[in-house]
């Protein structure tokens, strides 16, 4: 049984990332500094539950915030480079935070047993879960809470006007700004509502392995991150989510069998999807009927 | 309402616009003609911001809006279209108005919060509006992309008008068009008189432009070589001449 | 006179980051494009030679003379960067630059993948072949200051490359193919390009001198280790390019002189774990102050 929380915790996981991820895709800017912005979340809310005692909620929502103001300084020069330039700029940036966190020391000892991250050895023993005697199941709800709280806003803000602007600097940034919209505004505020989410699963992520290390929030992550809204066809959240599925429990658990060879299939997958079904793999057709489904009314059919 | 003093833009060696001066008045319809690069889109692009200029000075309704980006133009009351549309085609006609709605009015008139999450209703039901002005009721749901080529034309010209402008500037409106849609173009631009709304009108279709507009401006290589009434340019030399002389389109 | 020798030797081996970044501003060039997967498939070259020489071994009664690890390195290199332009390139939609972008990215951690599997993560001793040829130290100047010779005959052998691709891009028809597709793509179409197979050409040469720059670092480090070579080479490349100016070769040229020396300065006052952190603050004081790099064009709208 626990195998398939843990399934559900990871699904729950990588839908948070591959929400972030989504809401800076609507704008058309790629962003690869995903996994970067959730090592922020997830070392800031690992070292306030474990050094500074604090709870976790409050301890989830700083290490967002400071997630999110980071993903804002760093929408600022963003708007500067458009497209491939933004991918080398934030793979750039995703890297040196990586980096940073490799070099981070700050360890204090506490009845003769060192805690907090030290450097290329991580950060080990975030235990506020089994601290507090959360079982498993436990974990996957509070997991699956985080992430249908996310999965909610990102709807919502989709089907309203904020999701509309955003979507329309993505199809036409000159005629956005000519129809009034403030690009400024409109992506700053995309890469820092991204920066939020990125970090909140950071410190959900954090808590939920008890050990981080720089290596976690690597290039292969940033991947994870965007794929998912990239394969999900970006109509609606719910692509994102079955892409999530997709990816994690169909790709890499169900072909487990054929060996460790995790990212090999993750990177062929991509490649071959990116040649046949470039647009996605969840078709808007299917993303609307779904839609249509949780909305409890028809819609799209004629998209 | 729109003054033009001096205006300038040299791309590299070439003076796409130079020394510019024209005035438009509030009400009228005003066009700006001129043989194909005698500076007419840049002069549109200079107004609405999409680059600044050389040299001199672009002041509307009082206000210099002269390096104003084009969203800060939008708010001081002039709204455009686009020579090669450009709607935002995987969204509907409904929300191509909606996300639309950026005057200055509408940021004061709602909060913020309801502005960015739904929308007053007055809001969306002048939404409505501007569907059946401009005959697109029927097409609400359609995706702006699936449109025929008039009825893209058509809600351009209906997004600009959602920002509530003062003035709308329209670069081409009836290019392609054949002579039954130039006609109701004709109408819609007089409606848009009738409620007050200035038209800077760049054009081709002459018949279009000698129909419908008060006064107009005739540029050839980046300056101005006549203004008056059409009847006026009609029987004006220079502008026989210039037509003459690149009389190629 | 620490500083004058921690440049000196950051600018030689800077050379074969001018090799890479040239690869990519190459590329971007025909295509307008981004192959992040370019430098990745080039060192899994390296890793071809150094297979065959782990199996043959080098010089003695059957063995391989070390030049001969260059040779199939790079044309190893040029053969991985043909199949990255079949999978990734040849049949994505051409318009839709996500597709082929996120094909590289996919290309890129296969490519990562696959050298673990190899190698078991291990870091691989690679034969220094440039040992040898000038004297180590080649000149001394000082106690403190000399020039190695390995680092010497990397600089020399990089600066023949990249000679050769100068003299194919402006004396030969294929390179008069290359500048014509790089420069107005119609045009080119118009005049009987065939701009596939110019593009397919291009990969092929840029994977050459990617596949050279492999071995010249294999060699010169004297290892081989894939979680330092594979991806951080990547983005370094990536960053000596935008620094260049993309597109521009002078650009990546100098760009990656550039990063070998400002690299080397900073591994000297910070140490081998922060070094990188100071080369990507430098490609962030470049974005927010010169984005278009230090040659490229100035970006036109469209």
């Amino acid at each position: 049984m626990d195998f398939y929380f843990g399934m559900l915790q990871i699904v729950g996981l990588h839908t948070i990332l591959g929400l972030s991820a989504y809401i800076i895709l609507l704008t058309g800017q790629v962003s690869m500094a995903q996994a970067g912005f959730m090592s922020i979340g997830a070392y800031i809310a690992g070292m306030l539950t474990v050094l500074a005692e604090m709870h976790l909620i409050p301890a989830m929502l700083i290490g967002g915030v400071a997630a999110a103001l980071v993903a804002c300084i760093v929408g600022f020069p963003a708007l500067r480079v458009k497209g491939l330039m933004l991918v080398v700029a934030t793979i750039a940036f995703g890297e040196f935070i990586r980096i940073f966190w490799f070099n981070f020391d700050y360890q204090i000892s506490r009845g003769g047993v060192k805690l907090g991250p030290e450097g290329g050895e991580g950060f080990k023993q975030i235990r506020f879960f089994p601290e507090n005697g959360w079982s498993t199941l436990d974990v996957a709800i509070f997991i699956w809470v985080v992430a249908g709280a996310v999965i909610a806003a990102v709807w919502w803000m989709d089907r309203s006007r904020a999701g509309k602007v955003l979507r329309a600097v993505g199809e036409d940034d000159l005629a956005a700004q000519s129809a009034g919209i403030n690009l400024t505004v409109v992506k700053v505020s995309a890469f820092t509502a991204g920066g939020f989410i990125a970090g909140l699963g950071g410190s959900v992520y954090a808590h939920y392995t008890t050990h981080i290390e720089h290596l976690n929030f690597d290039i292969v992550m940033a991947t994870f991150a965007i794929i998912y809204p990239i394969l999900g066809g970006l109509s609606n959240v719910f692509g994102t989510i079955l892409a999530v599925i997709f990816v994690q429990v169909f790709l890499l658990e169900v072909l487990r069998p054929l060996g460790d060879l995790r990212n090999l299939l993750f990177g062929a997958m991509i490649i071959v999807v990116m040649n046949f079904m470039p647009h996605g793999l969840f078709s808007a057709q299917v993303a609307s009927r779904i839609k249509g489904v949780f909305s409890g009314r028809k819609e799209g059919a004629n998209a | 309402m729109l003054e033009i003093k001096t205006l300038s833009k040299h791309f590299g060696g070439v003076r796409a616009v130079d020394e510019l001066d024209f005035t438009v008045r509030q009400g009228e319809i005003f066009g700006l003609i001129g043989p194909n690069g005698s500076g007419k889109s840049t002069t549109v692009n200079l107004v609405t911001g999409i680059f600044p200029p050389t040299a001199g000075e672009i002041i509307f309704d009082g206000r210099d809006i002269t390096t104003a980006q084009p969203h800060v133009t939008l708010d001081a009351g002039i709204a455009r279209t686009f020579q090669n549309i450009r709607l935002f085609n995987n969204m509907t006609v409904w929300e191509n108005l909606w996300v639309a709605q950026n005057s200055a009015e509408d940021k004061k008139a709602t909060n913020l919060l309801s502005r960015w999450m739904g929308g007053s209703r007055k809001a969306k039901s002048q939404v409505e509006e501007y569907l059946e002005f401009s005959a697109l009721a029927d097409k609400r749901d359609e995706l702006a992309g699936n449109l025929a080529f008039g009825e893209q034309r058509r809600l351009e010209v209906a997004r600009a008008l959602a920002a509530k402008p003062k003035m709308v500037l329209l670069d081409e409106p009836a290019a392609g068009m054949n002579r039954e849609e130039v006609r109701a173009l004709d109408e819609r631009l007089r409606a848009l008189k009738a409620r007050g709304i200035t038209v800077l009108l760049v054009e081709h279709v002459m018949e279009l432009v000698m129909e419908v507009t008060d006064r107009i401006a005739v540029l050839n290589f980046g300056q101005k070589i006549a203004e008056g009434t059409p009847s006026e340019i009609q029987n004006n030399q220079a502008v026989k001449d210039a037509y003459l002389g690149t009389s190629g389109d | 006179m620490d500083y004058v020798q921690a440049i000196v030797d950051g600018l030689l081996f800077g050379a074969v980051y001018a090799l890479i970044g040239i690869g990519f501003t190459l590329i971007f060039g025909v295509m307008n494009k981004i192959n992040m997967a370019y430098a990745a498939a080039s060192f899994a070259g390296a890793y071809v030679s150094l297979g065959i020489a782990q199996v043959v071994g080098l010089s003695g009664d059957f063995g391989l003379p070390p030049f001969v690890m260059f040779l199939v390195s790079a044309v190893a290199g040029g053969v991985f960067a043909y199949i990255v332009y079949l999978i990734c390139f040849r049949f994505t939609p051409d318009h839709y630059e996500l597709a082929s972008l996120m094909a590289t990215i996919g290309t890129l951690l296969m490519v990562d993948e696959m050298v673990v599997q190899a190698t078991n993560g291990e870091p691989q001793n690679y034969p220094e072949v440039l040992q040898g040829i000038f004297d180590n130290p080649m000149l001394e100047f000082s106690e403190e200051f000399a020039i190695r010779g390995d680092l010497l005959t990397l600089f020399i052998v990089a600066v023949i490359a990249t000679l050769g691709l100068l003299w194919v891009l402006f004396r030969t028809k294929l390179g008069l193919a290359t500048r014509a597709v790089a420069q107005q793509r119609m045009a080119a179409q118009l005049c009987g390009i065939r701009v596939d197979r110019t593009n397919a050409t291009t990969f092929v040469i840029a994977g050459v001198l990617g596949g050279l720059a492999g071995a010249m670092i294999g060699a010169v480090v004297g290892t081989l280790l894939q979680s330092l070579v594979v991806i951080p080479l990547t983005i370094k490349g990536l960053i000596v390019t935008v620094i260049g100016g993309l597109g521009s070769i002078p650009g990546a040229i100098v760009g990656g002189l550039m990063v070998g020396a400002f690299e080397n300065v900073f591994l000297a006052i910070r140490g081998v774990t922060e070094r990188d952190m100071y080369v990507m603050l430098l490609l962030f004081v470049f974005l927010a102050f010169r984005p278009q790099g230090l040659f490229g064009r100035v970006a036109v709208r469209d």
